[in-house]
């Protein structure tokens, strides 16, 4: 099944298409993790079918902007020093 | 220090409520509160129940029944009316501001009483332990509160509890927390707040972690003493408040301790590098203004509650909810102490909740020149500074809680040379919505001073203007008359 994504950023710009990024994204499924946050290197395409899971993206106050993307999570990235874990 | 009478020292026995749910059950019962059966999301629907009450004034809800979160419940807007202020210390929910005021000064001006720790057996917080590879906070039922939010906030309503590394003095503090994952938090901990200082001054530049417990469901006299900006440590303050001794028990994985009859307990560490994303948030001026940051970070190392335990809410946004209705009323007393503490002649001090806590009001006994300026600098200078921005001094024929008159003082004796000083690179926060984004971003603030008494060097009987109103230029025997024959003019409305 198809995933849900959602990423804050201040401006569209940040959300450059045709390379690898690393966003902070969180997860729009249903259920118990809804809203949780994970560190990851993505693709995003303002195509809608590029990629499998579909993004959505808030600005800087929360507003809900209306251009959409898909998204492609190709790992996580865990910034959390060793010694923590 | 003025003599204090025989009465005021004697205090009545205190019967408050010790618990979040013997608060409930006082609120369910006078109908400050309001149990929902029906089920309720914990996505959106408890945030937009809770601030609809706000708006409205209405009963607190209690919502017994959470979707995917069985056994667990929320208690709402706990104090957003002075009725459940007043039920909160013990008092009849009818009690007027003023009464809730005097009793909120009195207790807090008797001796301090030490907590007492218990067996971790007598703890009901204590009833379920998570540790280890259990510890995940989406087990808890952490509500989004507003659409747009940053995340789910697991700490609107609660304390965060450290203790200072060498004076060893413990801070309940309430700093917001969003859950990242469910092993992180990220909290807004402002630069001057106590806990703020502490991990500037000592933790990070050290490089060590700083132990924390955060403790939602608490008694709401802890949860007052946790947002009150007072000087005396909340532990000990919540005792004052409550006449009687708070019951600690000892966290699970560091030294500190805890409320043991709290609801849900969080324990774990401040991380000195590593911070992650908070924010954006719906904040207690009525906006979201401060940016999502990388800030505060906690790490979670075990989590403990009660039985069918109860999350706390707070929503904030415009009036009137607990963010401003309870700070517009600690702020406000606090100041009061300290400016009687230098023997101002203050008759008064008092925030309208409506100003999101943003102008203190204070009355005083113009006895001699700068005496505005004097409390101006007072107040902004204090550990409550930064919190409010305007401070406007009107003289004591005026009733501070009344703002027709206040208003009337200002926009009629406020000299707009003279009258309005304006205080430059002072301390603020990142919430002001008026802050430009820079100022924001370094808690940069800026306050101002509306001084309306009249100038002492004014000649009283020539130059001061008289009031004209009713009571202030009629003889006594003609306002008695006048009131008297009231009805006989063929007047309806009251006879006062
Ligand atoms: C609902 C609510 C939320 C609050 N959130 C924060 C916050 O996120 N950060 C902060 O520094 N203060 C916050 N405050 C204000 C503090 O609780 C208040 O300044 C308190 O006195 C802190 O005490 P301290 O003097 O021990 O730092 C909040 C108050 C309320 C009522
Ligand atoms: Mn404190």
């Amino acid at each position: 099944m198809a995933n849900k994504w959602e990423v804050f950023v201040m401006d569209l710009g940040e959300l450059a298409e045709g390379k690898q990024l690393e966003l902070t994204v969180r997860t729009l499924n249903d259920g118990l993790q809804k809203y949780t946050y994970q560190r990851a290197k993505v693709e995003v395409s303002s195509k809608l079918d590029q990629f499998p899971d579909s993004l959505q993206v808030r600005l800087g106050r929360g507003q809900l902007s209306p251009q959409r993307y898909s998204i492609r999570v190709i790992e996580t990235v865990n910034r959390l020093p060793e010694r923590y874990r | 220090m003025g003599k204090i009478s025989e009465a005021e020292t004697k205090l009545e026995k205190i019967s408050a409520p010790r618990t979040n749910r013997e608060f409930i059950d006082a609120c369910v019962k006078s109908g400050d509160a309001v149990r929902i059966k029906q089920e309720v999301d914990w996505d959106n629907e408890a945030g937009a129940i809770v601030r609809r009450c706000c708006e409205l004034g209405e009963a607190a809800p209690f919502m017994e029944n959470i979707k995917d979160y069985p056994g667990f419940s929320y208690f709402g807007a706990p104090l957003s009316t002075y009725r459940r202020m007043a039920i909160s210390l013990g008092m009849d929910p009818a009690s007027t501001l003023p009464q809730i005021g005097a009793e909120y000064l009195k207790r807090t001006n008797s001796e301090p009483i030490e907590p007492v720790v218990i067996d971790k057996r007598d703890a009901p917080c204590k009833e379920n332990i998570l540790l280890g590879d259990d510890v995940d906070l989406t087990k808890l039922p952490v509500p989004l509160v507003h659409d747009g939010d940053g995340g789910r906030y697991v700490g609107t309503w609660h304390a965060v509890i450290t203790k200072h590394p060498v004076r060893g003095d413990v801070n309940w503090g309430m700093y917001r927390q969003m859950m990242w994952d469910g092993r992180t938090m990220s909290g807004a901990v402002f630069p001057f707040s106590d806990l703020g200082k502490a991990l500037t001054e000592y933790y990070l530049p050290r490089g060590e972690g700083c132990p924390f417990a955060t403790a939602i469901g608490l008694s709401p006299l802890a949860a007052m003493a946790a947002c009150a900006p007072s000087p005396i440590p909340e532990p000990e303050l919540t005792g004052m408040l409550a006449g009687e001794a708070v019951r600690l028990v000892k966290c699970e994985t560091n030294d500190l301790e805890v409320p043991a009859d709290a609801e849900i307990i969080i324990e774990g560490m401040i991380l000195p590098d590593y911070k992650v994303e908070e924010g954006p948030f719906g904040e207690y001026t009525g906006y979201r203004t401060s940016p999502r940051d990388f800030r505060v970070t906690f790490r979670v190392d075990a989590i403990t509650y009660r039985n069918n335990a109860t999350m706390t809410i707070s929503n904030m946004g415009v009036p009137q909810d607990e963010g401003q209705l309870l700070r517009s009323f600690s702020l406000g007393l606090e100041l009061e102490k300290l400016l009687k503490s230098q023997g101002i002649p203050v008759t008064g001090v008092y925030m309208h909740p409506r100003s999101t806590h943003h102008m203190m009001i204070v009355g005083v006994k113009p006895t001699y020149a700068g005496i505005a300026m004097q409390i101006a600098q007072l107040a902004f200078g204090s550990k409550l500074g930064p919190w409010f921005h305007m401070v406007m001094v009107v003289d004591d024929q005026t009733d501070i809680f009344n703002w027709d008159e206040v208003y009337h003082a200002f926009c009629t004796r406020c000299n707009p040379e003279r009258g309005i000083h304006v205080f430059k690179n002072t301390t603020g926060t990142a919430l002001y919505p008026h802050a430009t984004p820079h100022d924001r971003k370094y808690s940069i603030g800026s306050q101002v001073l509306f001084d309306c008494l009249w100038p002492v060097d004014w000649d009283k009987t020539n130059d001061v203007p008289t009031l004209v109103s009713f009571k202030s230029v009629y003889p006594k025997d003609i306002q008695e008359k006048v009131v008297d024959n009231w009805a006989n003019y063929g007047f309806r409305g009251a006879k006062k």
